[in-house]
């Protein structure tokens, strides 16, 4: 069919015409931006001022405006309230072990500041606040990180001027910043290798605890130590006084239980520590107490044996006949000193 | 309290089952689901005290063969019982998860992907983890608009019809959270994959390169960098440099086929190909261009990176390579002695995987893995390494190199360089631990 003349004109014809069919690149889609809509929507300001609107404001006027607007999330002296952003302090701490990022210790530009205020806070009505506002607030922020006086007016014309404590402690990437060599055989000396295990309450600074960088990160096992850190590092900005938290006295376990823990842990833990089945959670000191009285030999046959309650099965051994009886009596002994 | 006292019997298997059901039912679906598959194994050891198996235990077997299963014997749902498809019942514990002491509110948080449950590479669209700075916006199509002005010749605004008029690409690209495994740079305390490495997805996006937009608008010799800017109540802001818009830059709405979820920009967000996810603004609706970068919010206070001298890199822009192994993990104990294909995922912001190397040993040996399906730039590529385990104990890794010759560091050369404070880009080699009972602990070597 190819071959007959009338498709081959049929395809010199399609060849000459397609070009000009479209291959444009001018797509000719979308409409001009007018100077209104560009004017309403571009606010973004940079570390050279660009972008900042006509007006000026100040710490003075600033501190009720922050009040109002900040010092429920971020503390009336910008301490930070909760996990909240802490604003004030940590000059000088960003070498040490438990860095405190802030405005004052870490933001290079004051630009910043009035930049994300005004696009992004208060953060349950952000482009709430007029201009006038954001410098008030901005220059309150600044006053609290002792970068400007009380009575600086801050300003179109001077915003970019003013140095941050950290403006020359950024550089861009440099990486690849380290070099492993693929290496197959021998990487390395098994005698010399040292293993960590989960540890809780790691967490090194809360990226996503919005700006409370170093303190706030919580985490069930270091609860009590950061309360206190915590204390102390409001008390610092905030002239209080520290209230020493109470410390929990920690009760001693016989050798027995402290070798049940591990039986516990295998083998008891999917039911006690959830109350699965209607076992009684360790730690549940009214469902234990009862039980604690009649006797921690007998609930070791119940545990060894099985038992049927009113509240659920207990299987001889928890189902693990592979136990022997000590590890199962350990276990036991665990669950119940772990209630005093 | 009282309490009945019932003639002492050991209870039986179906009786114990039931329990175990019933008491599972009050559980979150994580717990339910960690209590299940163990209480199955705790049930099966009762049994087989009595010479039983769970095959042949009363009650079990009605669905097995030789007997004909309940769905066999009856109709099941017509079409369009679910107008837009969901997963199986039986699926639901494949679900998206937080950490919840991480933050202080839900609306400026993070979740992270399942990807001990995914297979191959693709992310479907409910499962790809969540980042916002403000909450996710209801954003109307018909009245969402992206502007582009600044250093250009021809300010223009989009409809997203126009956007949608322009000849589209669709191209598979990863995306990751920095911050992914950054809760670790102390010392293992995830005892989960995903909450180790499930700041992490990956799909097919569609839309238009950013380079043909700015075409249209005919950029200035001057503009160097560019805003971005999305439409949710943080603005939320980054400063890109024109080269990486020139090289890969996308202006997508849709993933994996359908229209993007809100939670990952609907209807329009920028996609810049293995960089840290935030850059990849959601929600876009301005972008500006400039000859210097903004300097914002999100590139000075947050997504910069503190050394242990005290200074910090900023626009540290690329995802290096990094790879975890899947199976096992925390989540998928080893169930059985015998085979077992060892799989996970790598990838690298600098381009293509060439390799993955895995480690039984904790870093002495390596034997090179095999990769599997698609090797894609920007992608995830997933590997496998087929072996047998006998109940020995495994401290398993995995180290994945690059087409640029890099290959992913330790963890101690990480923190010789940077110290334990810089929350992002973590990309060390990862280590589980597999006890003699296949579970799987996360543990660090160091």
């Amino acid at each position: 069919m190819f071959r007959s003349p009338k498709s081959t004109f049929a395809l010199v014809l399609f060849a000459c015409l397609a070009p000009g069919v479209s291959y444009a690149q001018d797509y000719q889609i979308g409409t001009a931006a007018t100077a209104v809509e560009i004017t309403g929507w571009d606010i973004d300001i940079r570390p050279d001022g660009k972008g900042l609107p006509a007006g000026s404001g100040n710490a003075v006027n600033g501190e009720e405006t922050y009040e109002t607007y900040c010092a429920s999330c971020h503390g009336v002296f910008g301490e930070g309230e909760g996990r909240w952003p802490v604003l004030t302090g940590g000059e000088g701490t960003l070498s040490d072990d438990r860095p405190v990022k802030t405005v004052g210790s870490y933001w290079p530009y004051a630009s910043t500041l009035f930049d994300y205020i005004r696009r992004a806070m208060p953060f349950n009505a952000p482009m709430s606040l007029n201009d006038q506002q954001v410098y008030d607030i901005t220059a309150y922020v600044l006053y609290m990180n002792d970068i400007i006086e009380e009575d600086f007016e801050l300003s179109q014309d001077n915003l970019a001027q003013v140095e941050m404590p950290n403006q020359d402690g950024f550089y861009v990437d440099n990486r690849p910043d380290v070099s492993n060599p693929r290496c197959m055989t021998d990487c390395a000396d098994p005698d010399s290798m040292m293993m960590q295990s989960s540890l809780a309450g790691v967490t090194p600074i809360g990226h996503f605890i919005e700006g409370a960088d170093a303190p706030a990160a919580s985490h069930s096992g270091q609860d009590e130590l950061e309360a206190s850190k915590e204390a102390e590092r409001k008390a610092a900005i905030t002239g209080e006084e520290v209230v020493a938290p109470v410390a929990k006295e920690a009760t001693a376990m016989s050798a027995a239980a402290m070798v049940g823990e591990a039986t516990y842990k295998a083998a008891c833990g999917v039911c006690h520590t959830s109350g699965l089945a209607g076992a009684p959670k360790v730690g549940d000191a009214d469902a234990w107490s009862e039980r604690i009285q009649q006797g921690t030999d007998l609930l070791i046959i119940h545990a060894l044996e099985g038992y049927a309650g009113s509240e659920g099965y207990m299987p001889a051994k928890g189902g693990r006949a592979d136990l022997s009886d000590e590890a199962v009596t350990n276990a036991v002994l665990f669950m119940v000193e772990s209630q005093q | 309290m009282t309490q009945i006292k019932l003639p002492m019997t050991t209870p039986s298997t179906q009786q114990l089952l039931q329990t175990m059901q019933d008491a599972s039912e009050h559980l979150s679906i994580n717990d339910r689901r960690d209590f299940l598959r163990r209480g199955v194994s705790y049930v099966a050891g009762a049994a087989a005290v009595g010479g039983a198996t769970i095959a042949s235990a009363t009650g079990l077997s009605s669905n097995l063969p030789p007997n004909e299963p309940i769905w066999s014997r009856q109709l099941g749902t017509g079409v369009v019982e679910n107008p837009y498809g969901l997963p199986s019942r039986h699926e639901a514990q494949v679900v998206r998860r937080t950490v919840p002491w991480l933050t202080a509110e839900s609306i400026s948080s993070i979740s992270m992907s399942p990807i001990q449950d995914l297979k191959g590479i693709i992310t479907p669209n409910g499962l790809v983890f969540e980042r916002y700075h403000a909450g996710v916006p209801d954003i109307n199509p018909d009245e969402h608009r992206l502007m582009i002005h600044g250093l250009v010749d021809n300010p223009l605004i989009f409809t997203m019809d126009d956007l949608m008029r322009f000849p589209s690409v669709s191209e598979i690209k990863f995306l990751e959270c920095p911050a992914n495994g950054g809760m670790e740079w102390r010392g293992p305390q995830m005892e989960a994959l995903q909450f180790t490495h499930g700041m992490l997805s990956c799909c097919e996006w569609t839309g238009v390169p950013l380079k043909v937009l700015l075409d249209a608008a005919g950029v200035q010799t001057e503009g160097k960098w560019i805003l971005a800017e999305g439409a949710d109540g943080a603005h939320m802001s980054r400063s890109i440099p024109m080269e990486k818009i020139l090289d890969d830059t996308l202006v997508v709405y849709a993933q994996n086929g359908e229209m993007l979820r809100p939670e990952q920009g609907y209807p329009l967000r920028l996609l810049n190909p293995g960089w840290e996810g935030n850059t990849s603004i959601k929600w876009l609706r301005r972008i500006e261009v400039g000859d210097q970068p903004w300097h914002h919010r999100e590139e000075t206070s947050k997504y910069t990176d503190l050394m242990a001298d005290g200074r910090a890199r900023r626009f540290t822009f690329v995802q290096e390579c990094n790879s975890v192994i899947t199976t096992p993990c925390p989540e998928n104990p080893i169930l059985r002695k015998g085979f077992i294909e060892v799989e996970g995922l790598a990838w690298t912001g600098r381009g293509t995987i060439k390799g993955v190397d895995v480690s039984f040993d904790g870093g002495v040996s390596w034997h090179p893995a095999k990769l599997k399906g698609l090797v894609l730039d920007k992608a995830l590529t997933r590997f496998s390494f087929s072996t047998h385990w006998q109940g020995e104990p495994w401290l398993i890794q995995s180290r994945a190199y690059d087409e640029t010759g890099y290959v992913q560091p330790t963890l101690a050369q990480l923190r010789e360089q940077r110290g334990v404070n810089s929350i992002y880009h973590k990309n060390s080699i990862h280590t589980w631990q597999v006890g003699p009972t296949g579970e799987v602990k996360n543990v660090q070597i160091t």
